[in-house]
């Protein structure tokens, strides 16, 4: 089962993401790709540590490369964000020739080695500002990325202030 | 209480008159005073901004106006769906309007998104 779930920034999906992982039995592994470099990081890792203390999670700290990681048998994966992950591979000091592909490519291996994969990424399109074309290219990259995990997922949300919207499959 | 998010200029102040029917307090505007009391407050996400710029905390005051006024009408255009600013107030800006819009989603009976002037109900709906 892999469920995908977006939306903007502060929405809520972080919450709802470990909540669809609440009655889960085994082992479950959170997977963070948000490099902790300055303040605005660190807050935000702070929180998210604080809201998933007392769920269970194992966290594996992982900014590129999720191909790397080996998931033991049975267990629930948890992938935040896809949006750092997209940033963190482009912007790298020797940066893949496809970063869709790379990262499309890790997800479904993911996806198969798991019991249950929950991935949460962003929507980054909608401010209509122009941006230089390093940012134009991250924006457009990450949605190709979010168009393919669509096709990968069973089932796929979008929170808006916290509400789930579904837009693929039915609720678990 | 009703939300009504959706992005800029997608028709929720003209729903919410001719659904409503309501005296609107223009959040971009009015004192902070009037909210406690307003029929429909429109421009949340402005008044979110200015109750930073005023130092004041927009979390309680939402938490606030919730219990206080919770047959209040409240539009919020939705903002996070864009790049992090590189600006630090900027990004405490959205995400202070992502946590409040979050706080008044959770203790309203109704939430609905417009897009292109089309309402979609996000949440409750028995009343209409």
């Amino acid at each position: 089962m892999t469920i995908l779930v977006t939306g903007g920034s502060k929405c809520g999906k972080s919450r709802f993401a470990e909540q669809l992982l609440h009655d889960f039995k085994g082992r479950k592994f959170y997977v963070a790709t948000m490099q902790p470099y300055g303040s605005d990081a660190q807050e935000a890792i702070a929180r998210h540590r604080e809201m998933r203390r007392t769920k269970g999670f194992e966290t594996l700290e992982q900014y590129t490369d999720l191909a790397a990681l080996s998931i033991p048998d049975a267990s629930a994966v948890l992938v935040e964000c896809i949006g750092n992950l997209c940033a963190n591979e482009m912007f790298s000091a020797l940066p893949p020739t496809d970063p869709t592909e790379k990262i499309c490519t890790a997800i479904r291996t993911l996806s198969k080695q798991s019991e249950c994969l929950v991935i949460v990424t962003n929507e980054v399109g909608s401010d209509g500002i122009p941006y230089d074309s390093y940012t134009q290219d991250y924006i457009r990259i990450l949605h190709t990325v979010n168009r393919e995990l669509t096709t990968i997922a069973d089932t796929v949300y979008e929170c808006v202030f916290g509400i789930p919207i579904l837009l693929k499959g039915t609720v678990s | 209480m009703v939300l009504i998010t959706g992005g800029l200029a997608s028709g929720k102040t003209k729903y919410a008159a001719s659904r409503f029917g309501c005296t609107i307090t223009d959040g971009a505007s009015c004192n902070f005073d009037e909210i406690w009391d307003a029929e429909c407050i429109s421009h949340y996400h402005q008044l979110v901004e200015r109750m930073l710029a005023a130092a004041l905390d927009p979390l309680e005051i939402t938490t606030r106006l919730c219990s206080k006024n919770p047959d209040a009408v409240i539009l919020m255009t939705e903002i996070g769906c864009g790049i992090v600013p590189i600006e630090k107030n900027e990004r405490i800006r959205r995400e202070m309007c992502g946590r409040c819009g979050c706080i008044l989603a959770e203790q309203s009976d109704e939430v609905i998104r417009m897009i292109c002037g089309i309402p979609q109900l996000l949440k409750g709906g028995a009343s209409r």
